[in-house]
């Protein structure tokens, strides 16, 4: 216990100076740097380093976090915020999910959670992270095991069954903080109800960490996350510059630390120092891609297997994703957080993330990024495995077209699972929608 | 023979209501004259190409069932109830009544996902009078409390019936498929009327076993297609033990307390249910229920009927699997899409899985 206790503090502490100097001596040529002049990108960001180096120290402390700090898996949308104050190391299966897209294990972790019986049609990151946790099998080296599993209904249904597989194999307790379904305005008794769970929600999680909630620090998590979140909310915003500094599938990869850091002093120096950058940029017309010619927005989450070369054709054409409603979600519902209210707040701010709501605020939300970022196309990616996210997109698709004028073209894909996708037809389709804008 | 019955309740003076799967407080609308007509789909071929608005890979159960609203079908109803059941039926609830295909009313039934706990009977109180409080709007009639405290009671005596009828299934003198006609009427009768026609199907059990052959167990969401059973019944099988969503999970384990405050006790009901995946139950909780249910049964194997793109069922799926190999029962998944009819390659399979158990001993 005192060894890991030692060994979590010293990866704390140390790992971001041995991190820094480990990615300064491994710097490869990154997307754009001086690889001749038919490269369509502008010059990659510096801020990729940095952020390469504390989601790497995330992991690499997390190997030594079981023994060392309570562990929480949670669910991207869950409040966070009661587990830090506790002095919890959270995990964010979905992150973790998505690094396994990236590095494209889906396919042989799916497989084998295939052969328990899961269907190839669930979502793609629940059956990667059940994959890894039967195989053992992770791009990160090693999860920490979790005293406790941590559920918010609030992006989806999935992630409760996907989480009480977890809670059967790793026999520990699940808290799930149950958000109803937001349509129009949130109603009393609904932020009410979730409050009320935030506050059992501290008991269950004081228990398990050996101590109460110290005030002074969920006030002080609260006000952390709310700023989070600005800050992210002031990157994306840079999107809007003509041309825009950097391309909505950068910002797929930047948002990881709003996700798996939010209410963290890192997670809000990482967005300053990406805010600046950004800005810089501007001021310099620095462009994302080289020749920036229309602009579109992103819906849906990203295909993780396929950033690399969807990105590559879009901007080949002078095509930049500016916009997009997964990374602007993460900072739209955050900023409500309020550290004068930290339960209320976090009722109002965490059942209104994006995926709560019903079809007519996406259509307005979707509607106002197009015309805050200029953007005059929309790419709905049709996402297998994720049908919260994807139901409803046919009509916003049509209504995208006939109340905003928008070009649109809905992609079918997974998120995660390169096996559903159709390098073919896919090509066929963006260049037909490509060619609708010359 | 939904739209006859739906004329008639018209001319009693009751509103209809058409409800979508699968849990909803159908005391609560007995309490005040409203009839509901519950919307499985239907099975078959979308009747519009409204199914389109919703991708392939969604259930047609959503696929189904809005197409068929968007036709028109419900233009007899005067509201509809949206339960939020998974992902995709409260996709629905937001897909039909903003964007089209349903401009009635449109009431949302939520009910809590998780453990039971205060906060979450208190969330199902307050969505039970919310619920009340639209109907009142509709009927012109607000809630009367000794009212609800009937139907709660005509409805215990509804689930005590079913209850007796699916559990005494060896001795009852129905075949699987007149049963589950019989049981799924509840679904579109006025209760009053279901509970008469269960009673006097309930008066036919007997005492000798009359019904032979290698008993099953099913579980699943919903008998869809019914043919499902009279390929069961040539294969020499019978359902000894249910668990469909539609059907034996919406049986309460136990009946409600006789006295208290109405809208307690109907609150209390959602929280005496069969596990059910629809509602997020503990998966633990609900391996050990199906086990105790097929052994109480005699089953000698379990046939799993999932709808191919359903969440909730597919996540059991494994652990079903799991519990059913340590007792050393056999398991049959049959994925269906609410076919009109029963595909030739899941008959094959079902006369095999049947044929399989009869050479089998008893399971542990």
């Amino acid at each position: 216990m005192i060894l890991r206790k030692l060994q979590y503090k010293a990866i704390s502490c140390l790992g971001p100076g041995l991190l820094s100097v480990a990615s300064r001596i491994g710097k490869r040529p990154g997307r754009g740097s001086a690889q001749g002049a038919a490269h369509p990108f502008g010059p990659p960001l510096e801020s990729g380093r940095k952020l390469r180096e504390i989601m790497s120290l995330h992991y690499l402390s997390g190997r030594y976090a079981d023994g060392a700090v309570p562990v929480a898996w949670v669910t991207s949308g869950f409040p966070v915020e009661p587990l830090r104050a506790l002095g919890f190391h959270a995990v964010y299966p979905e992150n973790h999910a998505a690094v396994c897209s990236v590095k494209r294990l889906v396919p042989e972790l799916s497989a084998a959670v295939e052969r328990l019986g899961y269907s190839r049609e669930l979502c793609g990151y629940a059956r990667a992270d059940l994959g890894c946790a039967v195989t053992g099998t992770t791009p990160v080296g090693r999860l920490p095991r979790p005293d406790l599993l941590c559920c918010c209904t609030n992006i989806c249904q999935t992630v409760l069954y996907w989480f009480r597989a977890l809670a059967d194999r790793f026999r520990v307790p699940l808290a799930v903080v149950d958000a109803p379904f937001v349509y129009g305005e949130a109603k009393a008794g609904h932020l009410e109800y979730f409050a009320d769970q935030l506050r059992g929600l501290a008991e269950t999680a004081g228990g398990i960490a050996g101590r109460a909630t110290d005030r002074g620090a969920l006030l002080e998590t609260v006000r952390l996350s709310r700023e989070g979140s600005l800050l992210w909310a002031e990157c994306l915003a840079a999107g809007r510059a003509v041309p825009s500094p950097w391309t909505g599938f950068d910002a797929f990869f930047h948002m990881a630390p709003i996700v798996a850091l939010r209410g963290t002093k890192e997670c809000n120096g990482y967005y300053r120092m990406l805010r600046d950058e950004l800005n810089d940029r501007i001021s310099r017309g620095v462009g994302g891609i080289g020749n920036e010619r229309f602009r579109l927005l992103w819906d849906n989450l990203p295909v993780w297997h396929r950033l690399r070369p969807l990105s590559a054709v879009l901007a080949e054409n002078g095509f930049n994703i500016v916009c997009s409603t997964y990374a602007a979600a993460w900072a739209e519902a955050g900023a409500a957080i309020d550290p004068a209210d930290p339960e209320g707040s976090m009722a109002r701010a965490y059942l209104n993330v994006l995926l709560n709501r019903d079809l007519p605020y996406r259509l307005s939300f979707m509607k106002r990024l197009c015309a805050e970022s200029g953007s005059t196309g929309a790419i709905l990616h049709s996402d297998r495995s994720c049908k919260p996210y994807s139901i409803g997109q046919v009509d916003l698709q049509r209504r995208l077209v006939s109340e905003a004028g928008v070009r649109t073209l809905l992609l079918e894909a997974d998120h995660a699972d390169p096996r559903s996708w159709s390098e073919e037809q896919a090509g066929h389709r963006l260049a037909a929608f490509m060619e609708s804008f010359e | 023979m939904r739209s006859v019955v739906i004329a008639r309740q018209k001319k009693l003076g009751r509103k209809t209501v058409i409800v979508l799967p699968v849990l909803y407080p159908r005391e609560l609308l007995t309490a005040m004259g409203v009839h509901a007509v519950e919307l499985w789909g239907p099975p078959g071929p979308p009747r519009s190409p409204a199914a389109g608005r919703l991708q392939g890979y969604v259930c047609a159960v959503a696929r189904n069932a809005l197409a068929f609203l968007a036709s028109g079908g419900g233009r007899d109803a005067d509201a509809a109830i949206f339960p939020h059941t998974c992902d995709s039926i409260q996709g629905l609830a937001t897909l039909a009544p903003d964007f089209g295909g349903w401009e009635k009313p449109a009431y949302r039934y939520l009910h809590p996902k998780g453990e039971d706990r205060p906060a979450a009977r208190k969330f199902v109180r307050s969505e039970l009078e919310r619920l009340a409080g639209e109907l009142a709007r509709l009927t012109g009639r607000p809630l009367e409390l000794p009212r609800l405290s009937e139907a709660i009671s005509l409805h215990a005596e509804i689930d005590r019936l079913r209850r007796e009828l699916l559990s005494r299934r060896p001795f009852l003198p129905l075949s699987d498929a007149a049963l589950y006609r019989l049981l799924r009427r509840g679904e579109y009768l006025w209760p009053g009327d279901h509970l008469e026609e269960l009673a006097c199907a309930a008066r036919g059990i007997r005492d000798d076993r009359v019904r032979h052959g290698v008993p099953l167990m099913v579980s699943g969401y919903v008998p869809e297609p019914m043919s499902v059973f009279d390929c069961l019944e040539a294969a020499g099988a019978f359902v000894a033990a249910d668990d469909y969503a539609a059907v034996g999970r919406r049986i309460a384990l136990s009946p409600p307390p006789a006295e208290g405050d109405p809208l307690d006790r109907l609150s209390g009901m959602h929280f005496r249910m069969p596990p059910c995946p629809t509602r997020t139950s503990d998966t633990g909780a609900r391996m050990e229920y199906l086990l105790s249910l097929f052994r109480r049964s005699g089953a000698a194997g379990v046939v799993l009927h999932v709808p191919k793109f359903c969440e909730p069922e597919n996540f059991d799926v494994p652990a079903v699997f799991r519990t059913f190999a340590d007792a050393g029962a056999p398991v049959l998944v049959l994925e269906s899409e609410l076919e009109a009819e029963l595909s030739a390659q899941s008959a094959t399979r079902l006369e095999a899985f049947v044929e399989s158990l009869k050479f089998k001993g008893p399971s542990r």
